[in-house]
């Protein structure tokens, strides 16, 4: 089968060209660097399949970041019989650039012109005969949003890549040719491939190139000593980009008619820009934009109208609540319109799941299996295990979506490349740029993604931290925890509000990153902050068919996951709470002599000082068993929940009333558990705390594992979770606890801080 | 003058570029190259936004002390 790579500028449509050839639904964003590896996927519509290969964005052929040296070494080493040049038509100059480089590779080309629809909308053309004339390879237009030209465009790379194209430079009239050509001949006969390519990269004293053959390098330092530029010196490389650009701008200037001939109008994105990275109001509008999608997931009152006015509730209304039509009316509204967020939440789990699939207790499917005449312990394992299990995180399935949608938006609008922009101030105080925060965005969804995404970083130690600290942005399995732990604490002990508990719970996660970042670049990962440069795409309304690929790849994900891992840990922790060491089976009474309760009696006074150990008593170990499956996957965490409530409340003749414990979201299950341990405000808060920056899950160490390339700082990063999320509940619990503590807790921190600085001191001393 | 001194909405030609070899190299694949002509849009508290050739480019504080314009 043939392949053709897709390759372009970061941002420039790569990906979105890729989905529309193969009806895949990676994720496309609207800011550079979404694409991180490269995918392969197969186009089925020519005379036979060609696979086709989504490269990462590159702005040259000279790598600056990791992802970049990996489209590089896939053009040059795996040879793909046709490259497709991606070129953003609205950017056309830099654009070629690239263009210019790969021209100088012995592979076929071709240029897709895209995003010719926005240029079209501004009124501009361009004569992409004339381009195709000048560059000397073929050119299409095409628009891979709106899905035209890409046949065209396959069908001429096909003709191509049954050619072979010997590289042609656009340097042929500057004052290096001569040397490039020197160089190249020399490379020719060591049987170098693709030699034009090499001897150019050389001239420009490329460093991966210069690795690769170190002969070259008398060659090229004769020459310089010989050659003087006015401007450049003997900086070769700088004059080459400028030779290239020249060349760009002197042949296709005149290919391009725009409509406005004003140099300097601004575009909707300036205008735009002029507001929202305002040096003063940029952040508060960010803060204000996060609380919002806050608040329109977890609110139970809609702007505060309900408070405002005080709406009577349902019942006081007259509406029969048990009814089918009642109950159908309590998801949008109770006193207070819910916000969207909370009203598919409540779709989904009283509608769908209780009355569509029956999972709960009085569920069609629990009664089947209630009265199925199995024995008594596989009705069991079924309803308390599985079903309660599989419901609990089916559960929350709506709020990450709804989360995620809006997260979605943003970097579809291209939004949060402007936010990395206004944040890199402040970042740079910890010692990392704005780029980092995009990485720490998307760990609000999942770390895997997030971890990988740090490639766009150039500096290793920058990287290092940042993959640390990313599961402290609480990922949506943590979700969950939060919702059930946060209603519990409301519904029992009557104090708080929801999503104030999640919002300031969100807001730990992030001071904690904050303050562990300036820790680490300050001892253990010290180096200087790269600069921030970025590039700042336009704005654009976002994409109703991405926002939707993007929701169904998360939904995939998520119900994959539901239904494999989670699944299997329910069943294990069922099996392990419902027999003894001696493999005789449990009643629920005798949960405590479970090989599980043992285990987890045995190292329950290590979270003593987390608030959730010894203190709790008989039945305390229930929330070591429930951190300790977390570690597997975080929505173990209320699915165990689930499964030892039931065990709980029937040995501990709890006087449950009208808890449901196999209810949705795990509220009810947590508020069991309060009852029988007598466990604190601030243990659970605590309890929340460890559970968010500990070890994330078998997925992200897995990833980190690979992105650190395993070994030490991968070993110091399993370590650095396990000791802060240790010492930070530890903090909560003891402050929530016994306000005076936090005394101690500054003094600590204090001298910590002053021993770092007096230690960076010498040692700055000691260097000068 | 460095370009975080420059004038807003005025076409400037960047005359040099002091930074080290690995983001001089990353700057001149982005188009900001010595001869340049670059323009800037914003400039805040040292954030400097520019436009190069057709794109947009931010630039942090201590880098725009760095590019020099005239």
């Amino acid at each position: 089968m043939k392949r053709f790579a897709l390759a372009g500028n970061p941002n420039c449509g790569k990906t979105t060209l890729f989905n529309s050839l193969t009806g895949s639904t990676a994720h496309v964003g609207n800011w550079p660097g979404v694409t991180v590896d490269k995918r392969d996927g197969v186009y089925k519509k020519l005379d036979e399949p060609v696979a086709i290969v989504d490269l990462p964005g590159i702005y040259s052929l000279s790598p600056y970041t990791p992802e970049e040296v990996i489209a590089r070494n896939y053009i040059l080493d795996e040879k793909p019989d046709c490259v497709i040049n991606i070129v953003d038509a609205t950017n056309l100059e830099r654009n070629l650039y690239l263009s210019t480089q790969i021209m100088e590779i012995d592979v076929p080309m071709v240029i897709a012109l895209n995003m010719m629809d926005a240029v079209e909308k501004a009124g501009d053309k361009i004569d992409e005969k004339e381009l195709e004339k000048r560059l000397g390879v073929p050119v299409v237009k095409i628009s891979a949003l709106k899905e035209t030209g890409l046949k065209e465009l396959m069908e001429r790379a096909f003709t191509e890549s049954k050619k072979s194209r010997a590289g042609v430079t656009v340097l042929n009239d500057t004052a290096l040719a001569h040397l490039i050509g020197d160089v190249k001949i020399a490379l020719k006969g060591q049987n170098v491939e693709n030699p034009l390519f090499h001897a150019i990269k050389l001239v420009e004293n490329d460093s991966i190139e210069v690795e690769m053959h170190k002969e070259t390098e008398n060659m090229i330092d004769e020459f310089k000593k010989t050659f003087k530029d006015d401007v450049f010196g003997d900086d070769f490389e700088a004059l080459i980009a400028d030779r290239r650009y020249k060349y760009i701008a002197k042949n296709f200037d005149s290919v391009v008619s725009r409509k406005n001939k004003e140099k300097h109008a601004m575009t909707k994105s300036d205008k735009a820009d002029r507001v929202l990275t305002h040096r003063i109001w940029g952040i508060p509008i960010f803060l204000l934009v996060l609380f919002g999608i806050f608040h329109l997931t977890f609110s139970e009152d809609l702007l505060f109208l309900g408070k405002i006015f005080s709406f009577p509730g349902l019942e006081d209304l007259g509406v029969d609540i048990e009814a089918f039509g009642g109950q159908l009316l309590a998801c949008f509204y109770d006193g207070a319109v819910f916000s969207p967020g909370v009203i598919v939440n409540n779709l989904w789990n009283n509608i769908i799941v209780n009355y569509g699939l029956g999972f709960g207790e009085g569920g069609w499917l629990y009664n089947l299996i209630a009265e199925s005449g199995m024995q008594s312990w596989a009705i069991g394992l079924i309803n308390d295990g599985i079903l309660a299990g599989l419901g609990s995180v089916l559960s929350f399935l709506p709020p990450i979506l709804v989360l995620f949608l809006f997260f979605s938006i943003l970097e579809d609008s291209g939004y949060m490349a402007r936010i990395a922009f206004i944040l890199d101030r402040a970042f740079r105080k910890f010692g990392l740029s704005g780029r980092a925060f995009m990485p720490m965005i998307m760990g609000f969804g999942c770390s895997v993604p997030a971890m990988i995404n740090t490639r766009t970083l150039a500096d290793e130690k920058e990287r290092t931290a940042t993959i640390r600290v990313i599961p402290f942005f609480s990922c949506g399995a943590k979700l969950p925890i939060l919702t059930a732990i946060a209603g519990a604490i409301i519904a029992y002990f009557g104090v708080g509000n929801a999503d104030l508990i999640t919002y300031s719970m969100y807001l730990l996660g992030v001071v904690t990153a904050i303050l562990t970042v300036l820790l680490m670049r300050n001892t253990t990962l010290k180096g200087e902050t790269p600069p921030f440069i970025m590039e700042l795409p336009a704005y654009h309304l976002p994409q109703f068919k991405n926002l939707m690929a993007h929701l169904w790849d998360k939904t995939k994900h998520f119900i994959k996951k539901a239904f494999t891992i989670i699944l299997a840990s329910t069943i294990v922790i069922w099996l392990l709470t419902h027999f003894s060491f001696s493999w005789q089976f449990l009643e629920e009474e005798e949960v405590n002599q479970s090989i599980l309760a043992q285990l987890s009696m045995f190292v329950q006074p290590i979270f003593t000082p987390l608030g959730f150990g010894s203190q709790l008593g008989q039945f305390g170990w229930v929330f070591v068993v429930a951190a300790v499956a977390g570690l597997i996957a975080k929505e173990n965490v209320i699915a165990t929940f689930a499964t030892l409530a039931a065990c709980l409340v029937a040995v501990a003749h709890l006087d449950i009333g009208t808890l449901d414990i196999a209810a949705e979201e795990g509220v009810d299950a947590v508020q069991a558990m309060i009852l029988a341990t007598n466990i604190t405000i601030p243990a659970l808060i605590s309890f929340i705390a460890f559970n968010m920056t500990t070890i994330p899950c078998f997925a992200a160490v897995g990833t980190a594992k690979a992105e650190l390339q395993g070994g030490k700082r991968y070993g110091g990063t399993l370590i650095f979770w396990l000791a802060t999320s240790y010492i930070v509940s530890c903090m909560v619990f003891t402050v929530g606890s016994w306000w005076w503590t936090a005394f101690i807790w500054a003094a600590a921190i204090a001298v910590v801080v002053t021993a770092i600085v007096v230690k960076n001191k010498k040692q700055n001393k000691a260097k000068a | 003058m460095p370009i975080v001194m420059a004038p807003v909405n005025r076409e400037l030609k960047i005359v040099k570029i002091i930074a080290d070899d690995k983001v001089k190299k990353h700057l001149e694949n982005l188009g900001v190259t010595v001869n340049g002509e670059i323009t800037v849009l914003s400039s805040s508290g040292g954030t400097v936004v520019c436009k190069i050739k057709d794109g947009r480019i931010a630039f942090d504080g201590n880098l725009s002390t760095k590019i020099f314009v005239a």
